[in-house]
């Protein structure tokens, strides 16, 4: 009864934890794309427009809720939340330090990468839900790119599995006690490059996001909803992108290792920053390309990434083979 | 080709039967103003398109003949409200024609000076909004548009010590021009230009040899030699389909002809033939104002007396059409005079309206992604496409 | 891009690399440039000197009289129609009975200030009016000359702008301090007259300079 207890608190926590966390982000996001832009970002709100997120959160929480007439109401009520869901659950898997965390699965990695797969679901059911042209196209566009971009995320994630042995998040970490996966030479190197690239896709960033594609489809999927609906699928996307951060940083920058990260709290703050690394460099990358067109990103896809990765992995796997064991 | 152009649209051939019809505008991010194209789909390649135009019709003929010579000037740049300066030179080079006035050479080489600024501001402006067409809002798009515009404000801050305004300049008048160069603003044009010289190098190290950006742009949108001259585009969408041709060099006005005016022509005909065009045209430009600026002459502003009152301007019988090369290509102003104050009638050509008329040859067949990157590179402006 | 041109899959890979750093570099390098936008309703930018803004009515520097005589000129040449002026008839000079301008229809374009005989109407560097009454902007006299004494005036009234644009003449009659200082500078040097018919300028190398026309 107590452990059940003990992990639901745990649960709560790391809950409320990403939610605040997924609010701050964007405030992160808006002030470095804002930087790099020439500009200032949000500064009105509180000390350096520190309470931004939470006016956001507030004023789409204020906002009328509207449904259009022509939507399938069931559908399209309940997108938001089963695109959320899955945005959220991704963070059960996640140990944040040796023994913080809901749950260290010994099928952690393929547990992370099956449910955030999910989210796709969510998303084509409010492109289907808002009766509206530009959402079907762009739910037919995510349904498109979700399949491709799943196969190459997933490859690219499995090197260090392959590497480590073992799928459960916290023996991939100890594995890279010696050396960081990145660090491989070439193999680490391409492995994490392909992570980011299909990371980019898989979150719908640009030059991936023909999801969005305000330019063509309005807003994409989300074009029909307001208000509350709308910030859910906003909190489920950054929560989407937070959680690869993640794993990203987990299967290759070593996690939470780094000086002085046997004191649990210096681990979790090490994983946080180099989360956070992953993250910028995503939203680098976002705000200096422009969006590549729908058939031009399958192309990339099957053509360039999932040779690339399948590749990467038959190459690492016979190089652990050849080694005769696993790192760590 | 014949056949073709005779039709509204063009259909490319499909045998299947689920299509979409859907509307991209009037009120679209993409829309460039007020543009509503009907576009049917098949999955998500076009294979149909229909424009409809006149959302924003202001009635600017007839406002041209109702208001006099001396007043028309300030809002001329209404028609063309992104490249303002040279709406304002078009009427007052028609006013100047049939009127057969003089313009001082000082002033011809401020117009020449304001004009090319006003194609750095104006191709900015196109560079930025085509780039977020193709990059999203939220994007690298973004990025680029928010550096075009901040070069863009450069310029017009330099508009604004000239004239006061950043937007509806009225700095011509009938005759010459309204204002003359304040202290100092040589040298701040030329350091502006400096500055706005080294940033194209930025927005090219972003965008040329861009994979990303030369697949959305190579072989999108082809607009052919023979289509571009039998449709009747104009600026840097015919220049683009290998067709040198310049008003600035082929018809010479206000003091075009001291000069050296070089016209960069591409062959392709494509979306990035068009960005090339454009690139090159900035430099031009640059070089076109320095040029000017190390031969201004001196002298009066203007061959009449400063304005007093609002019938001070009236120009015998007659009419005449000017035509200038404003950002978008040949501007034309078709003036009748009947020897009042005010034009008895007055008909714009704007470069905006026939360049559209591209669209339905080149869109079909291309994907709902493609359609945004063409329109931007047409660079329609709608104030001058409906008047 | 056309089958015979196209490159090899390395070199495709290398440029796509190429670009990818070349385009970030340049993000980055303006991610460490200061922020050119301006936090306006705390900080405002130095609007120029000839700044087309609010209109304003004028009183006379030396005697406190209000400089509008009522000739209703500024009412005839505006296009948008904005400006409504009844003139009083009187014995040594006229004035302006009434004289209202709607600012919300004015598109600034400064013809009003350029027909005033008397200077009386002038620009104000300041643009910033907004409210959330229309009638607000529906200035009578009294606002507009108590605008203008709230505001600092641009630079342009209608005789520095009517000598600005007017041709040289060669015998002017100094009346005007500007037009006499622009008159004289004409004569001095070349250089000088270069400076054109502005006034408040000083030579400065590159200024419209004379130099050999370009070719």
């Amino acid at each position: 009864m107590s452990a059940i207890a003990y992990h639901a608190l745990v649960a709560f926590i790391v809950l409320n934890v990403v939610v605040g966390m997924v609010t701050y982000v964007t405030l992160l996001e808006r002030k470095f794309a804002a930087r790099m832009q020439s500009r200032i970002g949000p500064y009105y709100v509180g000390p350096r427009g520190l309470l931004q997120p939470i006016a956001d959160a507030l004023k789409l929480m204020l906002k009328e809720d509207v449904v259009p007439t022509a939507a399938d109401r069931l559908v399209y009520n309940l997108a938001p939340i089963v695109f959320l869901v899955p945005c959220i659950l991704i963070f059960a898997s996640l140990p944040f330090a040796p023994g913080l965390g809901v749950a260290d699965l010994n099928i952690g990695v393929l547990f992370f990468l099956a449910v955030s797969s999910l989210e796709i679901i969510g998303l084509f059911m409010g492109g289907w839900g808002s009766n509206n042209k530009y959402a079907l196209l762009s739910a037919m566009r995510a349904v498109n790119q979700i399949i491709s971009y799943d196969l190459p995320f997933v490859f690219a994630a499995f090197v260090p599995v392959v590497l480590a042995g073992s799928l459960q998040m916290s023996t991939i970490v100890d594995a890279q006690r010696g050396l960081w996966f990145v660090a491989y030479p070439i193999i680490g190197q391409l492995a994490f490059l392909a992570f980011v690239v299909a990371t980019l896709a898989a979150e719908n960033r640009v030059p991936f996001d023909i999801l969005e594609a305000e330019s063509e489809l309005v807003a994409g999927f989300r074009v029909e909803y307001s208000g509350m609906k709308f910030a859910l699928i906003q909190l489920g996307e950054y929560a989407h992108m937070i959680g690869t951060s993640f794993l990203g940083a987990l299967l290759f920058l070593g996690g939470w290792l780094g000086p002085g990260s046997d004191a649990p709290m210096v681990g979790a703050l090490w994983f946080l920053l180099k989360a956070m690394l992953i993250f910028l460099l995503v939203t680098w990358v976002r705000w200096s390309f422009v969006r590549i067109r729908v058939d031009q990103i399958l192309a990339i896809s099957w053509k360039l990434l999932l040779p690339l990765t399948v590749g990467l992995l038959l190459v690492t796997a016979a190089w652990v083979a050849a080694r005769g064991g696993h790192a760590g | 080709m014949t056949d073709t152009l005779q039709r509204t649209t063009v259909e490319i051939g499909y045998g299947g039967s689920e299509r979409l019809t859907m509307n991209m505008g009037p009120q679209h991010p993409s829309a460039h103003g007020v543009f509503r194209a009907i576009l049917t789909l098949e999955g998500e390649t076009v294979v149909a398109i229909d424009a409809v135009i006149g959302y924003l019709h202001r009635c600017h003929e007839k406002l041209a003949e109702s208001l006099t010579y001396v007043q028309y000037p300030t809002i001329a740049s209404k028609t063309d409200y992104v490249a303002a300066m040279t709406a304002e030179l078009a009427y007052v080079a028609a006013v100047e024609l049939v009127g057969k006035i003089d313009v001082p050479k000082r002033a011809q080489y401020l117009r020449v000076i304001c004009a090319e600024l006003q194609r750095i501001a104006s191709h900015c402006l196109w560079l930025g909004t085509w780039c977020m067409d193709m990059g999203g809002a939220l994007g690298g798009g973004a990025t680029i548009f928010l550096y075009a515009i901040r070069e863009r404000e450069a310029v017009l801050d330099l508009f604004e010590s000239l004239t006061g305004a950043r937007l509806l300049y009225g700095f011509h008048q009938v005759g010459g021009t309204r204002y003359d160069l304040p202290a100092g603003w040589a040298q701040r044009c030329r350091e502006t230009l400096d500055v706005i010289d080294r940033r194209l190098d930025e927005y090219e190290a972003m965008l040329e040899d861009n994979p990303f950006f030369l697949v959305r742009t190579q072989g999108v949108g082809v607009v052919s030699r023979e289509l571009a001259e039998s449709v009747g585009v104009a600026g840097p969408l015919l220049r683009g389909s290998g067709v040198d041709y310049d008003l600035r060099r082929a018809a010479p006005y206000s003091s075009y002809e001291d000069f050296d005016v070089r016209v960069p022509v591409q062959q392709a005909g494509d979306c990035y033939a068009r960005y090339r065009v454009r690139m090159a045209e900035f430099r031009e430009s640059i070089r076109l104002v320095r040029q000017a600026l190390d031969g201004l002459p001196e002298g009066p502003i203007s061959s009449r007396p400063g304005v007093k009152s609002v019938g001070q301007v009236r120009i015998p019988k007659g009419e005449g059409y000017s035509r200038i090369e404003g950002a978008r290509g040949e501007l034309g102003c078709y003036l009748v005079a009947d020897g009042g104050a005010k034009p008895y009638r007055l008909k714009w050509r704007g470069a905006s309206f026939s360049n559209l008329a591209v669209l339905p040859h080149i869109i079909p067949g291309h994907k709902v992604a493609d359609v945004v990157a063409i329109m931007g590179s047409v660079d329609p402006v709608f104030g001058e496409v409906d008047r | 891009m056309p089958a015979e041109t196209r490159p090899s899959f390395w070199t495709e890979t290398a440029q796509l690399a190429r670009a990818v750093g070349r385009a970030m570099g340049v993000t980055f390098r303006n991610l460490l440039r200061r922020p050119i936008t301006v936090r306006y309703p705390t900080v405002k930018r130095v609007y120029p000197e000839r700044f087309r803004g609010i209109l304003a009515l004028t009183y006379d520097k030396e005697t406190g009289e209000e400089n509008c005589i009522g000739c209703r000129l500024c009412e005839y040449i505006c296009p948008p129609q904005v400006i409504k002026v009844e003139m009083l008839k009187a014995e040594k000079r006229n004035w302006a009975k009434t004289f209202t301008l709607e600012l919300y229809s004015c598109e600034f374009c400064e013809l009003c200030v350029q027909v005033c005989p008397t200077d009386a109407i002038v620009m104000l560097r300041s643009f910033d009016l907004a409210t959330a009454d229309r009638r607000e902007l529906l200035l009578d006299k009294d606002r507009l000359h108590a605008l203008g004494l709230s505001y600092e005036p641009s630079w342009a009234t209608g005789n520095r702008l009517r000598d600005m644009q007017a041709p040289p003449k060669p015998a002017k009659p100094a009346a005007e301090p500007a037009a006499a200082a622009a008159g004289s500078a004409a004569k001095v040097s070349a250089i000088a007259a270069a400076q054109s018919t502005s006034d408040r300028r000083a030579p400065e190398p590159g200024d419209g300079a004379p130099t050999a026309p370009p070719k």
